[in-house]
């Protein structure tokens, strides 16, 4: 071959191999999302941030963060709204069937960089998912952490994720755990905050100056949600964003998620604001 | 190195039938019988096809021979071929550089690709001719390999000029010449080579003046989009563009898992179709066609140049001519580059 001057690694293994995974347990969180909780044949490490492919045989993949701490790479826990053609059949999985894994592929969150500092968390629908990786694997070495202010949004109480472990986790000291729908309809009950998740932004009591900002949600979220944090007074490079559009291949090479110049999947899908915020249709 | 060019097409149909050093295949540029306007295409080199080595490029881009069209990326089974590859011309070695860097680096390796690319000798040789849309000089490419070859030829009467770009091209060269004579090369010779070179380059500036394009490509995307839209019309978003384009490598993965193991096939993807790109709920990154247009062009000309420092486009001139609604490629840079107005930034 001939050679030019590109750096070449070690041979990686085959970056389309798919490592098998059984399904353990599966949680229907609200009526549109559910979370499989998967054993892969080999361990699977990953960092909180990162996303994988999940592959339904026959059928086809899609990008998904898992919602686990990476500190555990035994098992990985994935959560997935009905939105589509492979999450209808990803919603039609059973204990015990066998799915694929790829990846991990992507950026992380920078854990290093929220150390000693009074972290918020901004999350919407099912982008709650990468958030919990986030925040459970935040809780596993909590004492490094000043604070965690974790603010949650939802349509209705009933499409509310992640129910059953709520309470465990507002026992921590140093976490403020805040939930807040869109609506109440009639019949249901709910005694905590009330609006779009932007409005818990009023109760806000953290210096924006000098401390981190993660959003992941729905792009309307994203964008109102980030818009809002600037006003508030956080800096561009302190806000992180969870990119996650259009993922397909995981390693850049079939150029879906461009971004500008960027990949959402090779470069993201964390990205500081800074980084994109001059590229068009950020938002869409 | 200087052979006479019957003896050089006799030892590579030789080659191919005697698997001399283990290569098993040649592949050369070759006219079909039926063909009335002179392309080429990549064929397997045998008595039936007229093989053209001094022409222009091939109707088909070098990359349906590096990155199939549809591959399996679980079975190394059907790679098991050394080849050669004869007549490449510089626009197509141009793309590999782009891609060797696209689909081998460091974070990324394509394993068929880079088997192909690891188990082929390629054997290029400078354009004789030059076709309607060659506008290689456009993208300051020249008619003639400078690098990236194995070896290059170089015809001259009835005679190749061979030099050996490579290792891998210089052992080929040692075989070659246990089984064919040589003549030492006159200095008359490569003049006249220089000369012809000189000769088709100057022509081509001549024939593309009127295309040249200013250089700031950063105004292909500060252009209005209403001039897009314009441009865009006559686009059905077929993808003939893409999937034609020697630099394009865009992939969709095909899941075609049968019982308990699972398998991924490759294939080629178009930024160009209303599909690329679309996600669950129905959501695409460039609903409108003009938008799908203008992301091709800004992609080969600032992406892929702030992805690879390259860019995308090597003059080829192939998207001109497969595009059914006659879009001059070059043109619409030409156009889009120069017609932005101030106001639009």
């Amino acid at each position: 071959m001939n050679q030019f001057n590109q750096e070449v690694a070690e041979p990686i293994v085959n970056p389309y191999e798919v490592v098998p995974a059984e399904v353990y347990e599966v949680i229907q969180e609200s009526p549109l999302i559910k979370t499989l909780r998967l054993k892969p044949e080999r361990k699977f490490p990953f960092k909180t941030g990162q996303f994988i492919e999940l592959t339904i045989p026959g059928i086809g993949e899609g990008p998904f963060t898992p919602s686990s701490s990476h500190f555990i790479d035994e098992t990985l826990d994935v959560t997935v709204m009905k939105t589509g053609f492979v999450t209808e059949y990803v919603h039609k999985v059973k204990i015990g069937d066998i799915v694929g894994l790829r990846g991990p592929y992507g950026s992380h969150y920078p854990l290093e960089k929220f150390e000693g500092k009074d972290l918020l968390i901004l999350g919407g629908g099912c982008g709650l998912a990468p958030l919990r990786s986030l925040f459970l694997t935040l809780l596993h070495e909590v004492e490094k952490y000043n604070s965690i202010t974790f603010y949650a949004g939802a349509k209705t109480p009933k499409d509310c994720i992640y129910k059953d472990e709520v309470t465990g986790w507002r026992k921590y000291p140093k976490v403020k755990f805040i939930r807040s729908v869109d609506v109440v309809p009639e019949g249901e009950e709910w005694n905590e905050d009330v609006g779009v998740v932007t409005v818990l932004l009023k109760q806000l009591n953290i210096d924006p100056e000098n401390n981190p900002a993660v959003v992941c949600g729905p792009p309307i979220m994203m964008k109102f949600g980030t818009l809002d944090l600037l006003k508030y007074g956080y800096k561009e490079e302190n806000l992180y964003l969870s990119m996650e559009k259009k993922m397909y291949c995981g390693f850049g090479q079939c150029r879906h998620c461009v971004i500008g110049p960027y990949f959402a999947c090779k470069d993201g899908p964390v990205f500081t604001y800074n980084q994109i915020k001059d590229e068009e249709e950020i938002w869409d | 190195m200087i052979v006479k060019a019957n003896d050089f097409i006799s030892f590579l149909k030789k080659v191919d039938k005697e698997k001399i050093d283990g290569f098993s295949e040649v592949i050369v540029p070759a006219k079909p019988k039926y063909s009335t306007n002179g392309h080429t295409y990549f064929h397997r080199i045998s008595e039936d096809n007229e093989i053209v080595l001094d022409s222009f490029r091939t109707v088909d881009p070098i990359k349906i021979l590096f990155y199939l069209v549809r591959e399996s990326m679980n079975s190394e089974k059907t790679r098991n071929t050394k080849r050669i590859i004869v007549g490449v011309k510089q626009c197509d070695l141009k793309a590999l550089e782009l891609t060797d860097i696209a689909l081998i680096n460091k974070n990324f390796i394509d394993p068929g690709y880079k088997h192909w690319r690891e188990n082929t000798l390629i054997i290029s040789s400078d354009c004789g001719e030059i076709g309607e849309n060659c506008s290689c000089n456009l993208m300051d490419g020249k008619p003639y390999p400078g690098k990236g070859f194995d070896i290059n030829i170089s015809s001259i009467y009835d005679n190749y000029f061979l030099q050996a770009g490579s290792p891998g091209g210089e052992k080929f060269l040692v075989t070659m010449s246990s089984h064919i004579g040589f003549e030492t090369c006159k200095d008359v010779d490569t003049s006249e080579i220089q000369k012809k070179r000189e000769k088709i380059f100057a022509s081509l500036e001549e024939r593309n003046l009127s295309l040249r394009a200013k250089r700031d490509f950063i105004n292909l995307k500060l252009s209005d989009l209403e001039l897009w839209k314009d441009e865009s019309t006559s686009c059905v978003g077929c993808g003939a563009c893409t999937n034609i384009c020697p630099t394009c490598y865009c992939l969709i993965l095909n899941d075609e898992t049968e019982a308990q193991e699972f398998m991924k096939v490759r294939s080629y993807d178009s930024c160009q179709w209303n599909g690329y790109a679309r996600v669950a709920g129905g959501g695409t990154p460039r609903p409108k066609m003009f938008e799908r247009f203008r992301n091709r062009y800004l992609c080969k000309y600032l992406y892929m140049k702030s992805n690879f420092g390259l860019y995308g486009c090597t003059g080829c001139g192939r998207c001109t001519e497969a595009c059914p609604g006659k879009i001059s490629f070059m043109k619409v840079v030409k156009n889009t580059a120069e017609n932005f107005s101030e106001v639009a930034q």
